[in-house]
């Protein structure tokens, strides 16, 4: 089966599992940005239950911003976006904390607690918000860094962790408090295409075993081509979404010029030619 | 909801509705209670009306089948929807055999010696660090054009001009506060006029000096560390290495110059306000201003003002050296920014008061 038929089939599959249900994200007219700088004007789009999004685009197009509006720690500029049918923009304080609880999220650099070595860090949530023993925190723990394959690592400190090892142990925090839905920023940038290998094969075991939804913040083409179902482009000329799709569609049968210059990892120059 | 029955020889664990990270506790107790009290018998776990399970969930189905029980008292878990079957088989009991590294408490004793050991190496990279040091200022009076001056200005308008606001109040309040407490205690003794000569010398030859360095110690110092601490991490100092730049010039040497320069000038001000601090509050002892600038002029001597001032360079150079050496020595991770930070403004202080001492027992 080729790359796109599986993707397709994941993507069929994706859509019947979410049923009638609410998507797991919806994001409505949605205009962010920083102070008078609009970064995305008018974006719209919604993530099934089970699906794997990837949000894409070059450097600087608002991609880890968008991911930051929709987990809340961002206020949009207008729009809204729906959390399992929920607003996260128009809600209490309180009502939030408990709508962002029920988001994983792996931040760029890991974010571990630098005074906590890697088992504590992923039993840190477990700790604050769950009545389980000692030792039933720490089986759950090392399981899930079993799962990231970071098993051997769970007495070091963030200090001792090379890049790809902290956004592995980001992961299994994230998973601790059973999030359905998770968000990862630029999970594989800057790892050895083994380790990145390895996290992308994670996200499908964890979507295949548990049924997960994620976005997934990235520009890496390997890892959109193996794990995504769909995907959103974003431009920061335009400040928009300019494509939405299966990675493989994208690549092979869209016409706007910067969307296949993405795909096809062209310099500027050949998408000038090509604009005429 | 779990619930526990035996029947017959056997016992049953029934799960039922959703085992999360929020319910798995109780339920998760329960069942290792079933177990401990049916060491000898067969446990059955019906997952049928079982609902939803999450990572915890797992875990909690996980734990009940690697119990060690004997042969003929195996843990069975019945009608586990095949997805959750096949989840809860990928791991390997033998994975987790082994109890999870505790770290290990540092004893009072063992405490010590640590710390011991850590201030003898820190002593021997200040060795090193001040030889450097020594090195790149012979360099630099050398070579004076090869100083980075707009650099050295920019550090000195940070850590001296915007410090002003600061130095002035706390010097006025110091003027203030020793005027009045002496002033005080002189007036029992109708020897008012004397407390001038207190407050002149008090604030040309210490607390002038003093508090300008402790407070350039906590905002400059402090800097200086954080500053070179994240250089450090973000391997900026690597990046400089590499160049063929040596970091002692690059990083240390203008702020070596900027503070050595800049804390004198503010010890004045901080002389100036005190004394006039002490001025305001000698009004309200019938003592006034031209009064006090009499008394004042036959009380301290060029020699006192100047013993401050060189007290203040020593001062501004010694924090330089301690927020420079803290943050070239700063380790990975933002915590130890934090702690070179810490580290450099307790360091200065304590050897703000060594010199001093050491000044005063040289210059009495």
């Amino acid at each position: 089966m080729d790359n796109a038929s599986q993707t397709a089939e994941r993507s069929d599959s994706a859509v019947a599992r979410g049923g009638s249900a609410p998507p797991a994200i919806s994001v409505r007219h949605l205009r962010m940005g920083y102070g008078e700088r609009v970064l995305l004007d008018d974006a719209s789009f919604d993530v099934q239950r089970g699906e794997i999004m990837v949000i894409l685009g070059g450097s600087g197009c608002g991609k880890s911003s968008l991911m930051k509006n929709i987990i809340g720690l961002y206020q949009p500029m207008a729009g809204d976006i729906l959390i399992a049918g929920k607003s996260i923009v128009n809600t209490r304080p309180a009502e939030k904390a408990l709508l962002q609880r029920s988001l994983g999220v792996m931040y760029q650099s890991g974010a571990l607690f630098g005074s906590l070595n890697v088992l504590e860090n992923v039993r840190f949530p477990l700790d604050q918000f769950t009545d389980l023993g000692l030792d039933e925190k720490n089986l759950t723990s090392r399981m899930l860094l079993h799962q990231v394959e970071m098993a051997y690592a769970e007495s070091l400190m963030p200090g001792e962790l090379s890049g790809g090892m902290l956004k592995r142990a980001g992961i299994a925090r994230a998973m601790a408090l059973g999030c359905d839905i998770l968000l990862l920023d630029e999970p594989s940038a800057g790892l050895d295409p083994i380790t990145a290998a390895n996290l992308d094969r994670t996200i499908l075991n964890l979507r295949k075993g548990l049924g997960f939804t994620f976005i997934v913040v990235t520009h890496e083409l390997q890892s959109i081509f193996a794990v995504a179902d769909r995907a959103i482009m974003l431009d920061p000329v335009s400040r928009s979404i300019i494509a939405e799709g299966k990675p493989a569609d994208l690549r092979d049968h869209n016409t706007d010029p910067r969307v296949r210059q993405f795909f096809n990892r062209q310099p500027d120059k050949a998408v000038q030619q090509a604009q005429g | 909801m779990t619930t526990a029955k035996s029947v017959g020889s056997d016992a049953s664990i029934v799960l039922e509705g959703r085992i999360t990270a929020y319910t798995a506790g109780p339920v998760w107790q329960a069942a290792l209670d079933t177990l401990a009290k049916n060491p000898n018998r067969p446990v059955v776990v019906d997952a049928a009306r079982l609902e939803h399970i999450d990572d915890v969930g797992i875990a909690f189905l996980f734990d009940l089948l690697r119990q060690q029980r004997p042969p003929t008292a195996k843990v069975e878990i019945t009608n586990l929807s095949p997805g959750f079957a096949a989840l809860v088989a990928g791991y390997d009991p033998k994975d987790f055999v082994q109890p999870p590294k505790v770290r290990q408490r540092i004893g009072v004793f063992e405490q010590m010696g640590r710390a011991t050991e850590a201030q003898i190496a820190y002593a021997e990279q200040m060795v090193d660090f001040l030889g450097d040091c020594a090195r790149a200022v012979w360099g630099a009076i050398r070579r004076p054009g090869s100083n980075r001056w707009g650099e050295i200005l920019d550090i000195a308008t940070e850590a001296g001009a915007n410090a002003v606001p600061i130095v002035l109040l706390v010097g006025f309040l110091m003027g203030v506060i020793i005027a009045f407490q002496i002033g005080l205690v002189a007036q029992q003794f109708g020897a008012v006029i004397y407390v001038v000569n207190g407050v002149g010398v008090a604030m040309l030859r210490e607390l002038g000096p003093l508090m300008t360095a402790i407070v350039v110690a906590g905002r400059t110092g402090a800097a200086f560390a954080a500053q070179i601490g994240t250089q450090k991490v973000n391997e900026e100092v690597n990046a400089i290495t590499t160049f063929g730049v040596n970091p002692i010039q690059f990083l240390v040497l203008p702020r070596l110059i900027a503070a050595t320069l800049v804390v004198p000038l503010l010890a004045i001000l901080a002389d100036v306000v005190g004394i006039f601090g002490g001025a305001l509050v000698m009004v309200g002892f019938n003592i006034g201003f031209v009064q006090f600038y009499n008394q004042l002029l036959g009380a301290v001597s060029a020699g006192d003002f100047v013993i401050g001032i060189v007290k203040a360079a020593a001062f501004g150079l010694a924090i330089a050296v301690i927020g420079c050496e803290r943050g070239l020595a700063t380790g990975a991770g933002a915590t130890s920014v934090g702690l070179s930070t810490t580290s450099a403004v307790v360091t200065s202080i304590v050897v703000i008061v060594v010199i001093d001492g050491i000044f005063t027992i040289f210059t009495s």
